[in-house]
């Protein structure tokens, strides 16, 4: 088969995955080599989706030997089959590469045999990358569920950045949609490579290999089965917390296939995927826990807010904050401040007590912060006193707003949520 | 600030930073601050403005680069650099007045947010270095013969020489060409001369603006080397036909885009946010 039809098909399989980021890793070029990568990470295309494109995102094969009920590469299915050499797709990346179309290569692939053998050959594709070409741009490479931890500890010590899909996020609808993948052959692997990555971490030699320096990532597809926001964001709490993930993905779900188990969609649920991303937001940088954000009398997120201006409604008590009083974790929780407009204000009142009419320059939105906030011990505005329902009526009027405007489509609705730096080009790209 | 004498005058330079640091040498030295600021070429004369012409001076603008280095921070070095990229118009006065108070109140300039001039530097920097970071994706080059690649620009700041360099560490072994069609500038790097670790040219614009950066990465190879680029005049720049090959990995690329969007996905507006029109002609895939 030629190269143009086989990069047809695998990259169409392989697009259900979000991830595309090229973030996280500070990999430096070497004497006669080619690449080198950006901690940053940089956009190098966005598709007619909206996602920043940066990787090669591809699939090594599409034929799966396995039957998952949601997925397009399921054996049940007729689709178009291929796979690639580990050649071709060494050639293919470097030549993009070169004309700087990618910023590396992201390789993932459906179980072709075995585990392990499908495992061996992502392995021979980024050796010839690393060893034979001399690459040094960003690799993310996908571990595959059962394999066995050797071919982890080869491939980790070649990728920047490894990841494994959980897919699911409980282990009934695992049982139910993805029968022959093991809740363990996941959380296995996923355990190793984390185990691994601190402990390379702790070393602190010069000369160390480096091992997964991106650190590893997950995906979860959001609307398939019926868990909560609530279960979803606590799944994510832990696997940052406990396995120290780097990012976790949410993917709203789209109905490729028909089956007993699973929802016919009219549309991806794009709203509620990106509720999730502003709460994993919260989670990872402004010092949010779950059980602030979703109780159990409140498991999902409001559709017309984002998490944190629900969140300060449901807490009047602990606003107006004082601007030039405030801690950077207390400036945080106001919305229409961000990490950078927070750091800028705390830069700034160094020199002198900051007033309203300062605020913008430092990027505060006081369209929303005005509420929560005063300067100098006044408010924005001569209303004195304000009530959640007032609040919450002009806050929803203005987010509807936005969201007409972006006709309830739009996949970056951050603007009251700058991110932080390491995160801050992907998230704004909306590669989520 | 405060004692300096404001003059109704024009102060015009060469268009250079260096020349620029010269200007701003002059006017410590008589601790005045002129009117306007042009770079000489886009000035046109105006019967009732007084103009003073300041020579770029090498030995002048290297004590200044030096002082803002040493005496304010490397931060101050850096904003004022990537803000005398930008292509705003008054940038020039800005950055002037900056690096005065800056001289005076050291490095904690950079957080006086509030002072107009300062905010404008910083903003100015920061429209410059995003769109250099955007482009170190945008661009897209092409083999025009062997080993040699070229790329089209159209940046609205002059953000070539920091791109080049951003490439030169990327692909030290492809010759290539980047080409700001916007100022009909081309950034030639030939990478022959990079291993050899001499430097032929002598471009000695660049030597400054290149330390600005290599300071910032921490990269003393450079400024032992000497630069292995050069940026000259692009008019006469003709592009050859493409190869057969050439033309099947524009084909690949363009076939990638296509397929790894979601059509059930599909948000137009939300693409041309991040990659806006005026870099569309550079563009395989658009
Ligand atoms: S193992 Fe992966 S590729 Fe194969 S059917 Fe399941 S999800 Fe799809």
């Amino acid at each position: 088969m030629e190269i143009l039809e086989k990069l047809k098909i695998l990259a169409d399989s392989a697009k259900y995955d979000a991830s595309c980021s090229s973030s996280g890793s500070n990999r430096k070029n070497t004497k006669n080599g080619i690449g080198n990568a950006n901690n940053s990470g940089i956009c190098h295309t966005w598709g007619a989706d909206g996602r920043c494109i940066s990787l090669l995102k591809i699939l090594f094969t599409n034929s799966c030997m396995y039957d998952c009920k949601y997925c397009i590469n399921r054996s049940s299915n007729t689709v178009p089959r291929a796979t690639f050499t580990p050649r071709e797709v060494a050639d293919l990346t470097i030549n993009f590469y070169k004309r700087n179309y990618i910023e590396g290569l992201f390789l993932s692939s459906a179980v072709i045999k075995s585990p392990d053998y499908t495992m061996e050959k992502l392995l021979q594709t980024v050796n010839i990358l690393r060893n034979e070409y001399n690459f040094n741009g960003y690799i993310h490479c996908k571990t595959i569920p059962g394999c066995s931890p050797e071919l982890i500890d080869k491939l980790g010590l070649l990728v920047d950045r490894l990841s494994i899909n959980i897919e699911l996020p409980s282990n009934n609808s695992l049982k139910l949609l993805a029968p022959q993948k093991e809740k363990n052959g996941i959380l296995k692997p996923m355990e190793y490579v984390s185990k691994n990555i601190m402990q390379n971490s702790q070393i602190k030699s010069k000369h160390k290999k480096l091992f997964v320096p991106a650190g590893q990532t997950t995906q979860l597809i959001i609307g398939a089965t019926p868990e909560t926001d609530l279960k979803i964001l606590k799944l994510s709490e832990g696997l940052y917390t406990k396995l120290k993930l780097k990012r976790v993905y949410y993917s709203a779900y789209i109905s490729i296939n028909n089956d007993k188990n699973l929802p016919t969609l009219k549309a991806p649920p794009l709203l509620r995927e990106n509720r999730l991303y502003q709460a994993d937001w919260l989670l990872r940088f402004y010092g949010f826990t779950s059980d602030q954000l979703l109780d159990v009398s409140h498991p999902n997120f409001n559709t017309l807010l984002d998490p944190k201006c629900d969140w300060a409604i449901r807490h009047l008590d602990k606003f107006p904050v004082e601007i030039n009083k405030a801690d950077y974790y207390t400036l945080l929780r106001v919305p229409g401040i961000g990490v950078i407009s927070a750091k800028r204000i705390i830069l700034a009142r160094r020199n002198f007590s900051l007033k309203f009419e300062n605020l913008k320059k430092l990027g505060v939105v006081l369209k929303r912060a005005q509420y929560f906030i005063t300067c100098q011990g006044k408010y924005y505005d001569k209303i004195y006193k304000f009530t959640p329902n007032f609040i919450e009526r002009n806050l929803l009027y203005d987010e509807r707003k936005t969201l007409i405007e972006q006709k309830f489509e739009q996949l970056s609705i951050f603007d009251n949520l700058l991110p932080a730096k390491e995160d801050k080009v992907k998230c704004l790209t909306g590669n989520l | 600030m405060s004692n300096w004498k404001l003059v109704n005058k024009v102060f015009l330079y060469d268009g250079t930073f260096e020349g620029f640091l010269s200007l701003v040498f002059y006017c410590f030295t008589l601790k005045t601050l002129p009117q306007k600021i042009y770079p000489i070429e886009k000035y046109y004369t105006n019967f009732l403005e007084t103009t003073i012409a300041i020579e770029t001076d090498y030995n002048k603008s290297k004590r200044v680069f030096d002082g803002i280095y040493n005496n304010i921070s490397f931060d101050t070095l850096y904003n004022s650099f990537y803000a005398f990229l930008s292509d705003q118009k008054d940038k020039e006065l800005n950055i002037l007045k900056y690096l005065c108070d800056g001289f005076e109140l050291g490095p904690k300039i950079n957080s006086m947010l509030t002072v107009p001039y300062v905010f404008s530097v910083l903003s100015m920097k920061k429209r410059a270095c995003s769109e250099c970071h955007k482009l170190k994706g945008l661009v897209r080059f092409m083999e025009i013969s062997n080993n040699i690649y070229y790329s089209s620009i159209h940046p609205d700041n002059n953000i070539i020489e920091p791109l080049g360099q951003h490439f030169i560490k990327r692909i030290p072994n492809q010759n290539f060409i980047i080409h700001d069609k916007n100022r009909n500038l081309c950034f030639l790097y030939n990478c022959s001369i990079n291993q050899n670790n001499h430097s032929p040219y002598q471009n000695n614009g660049a030597v400054y603006q290149n330390n600005a950066v290599a300071y910032r990465n921490n990269d003393t190879s450079y400024q032992n080397n000497g630069p292995a680029y050069q940026i000259i005049d692009g008019s006469n720049f003709k592009l050859p036909k493409l190869s057969d090959k050439e033309k099947y990995y524009k084909l690949l690329w363009k076939v990638f885009f296509e397929t790894i969007a979601i059509k059930e996905r599909k948000n137009p507006r939300c693409q041309m946010q991040f990659m806006p029109k005026k870099y569309w002609d550079d563009l395989i895939e658009m």
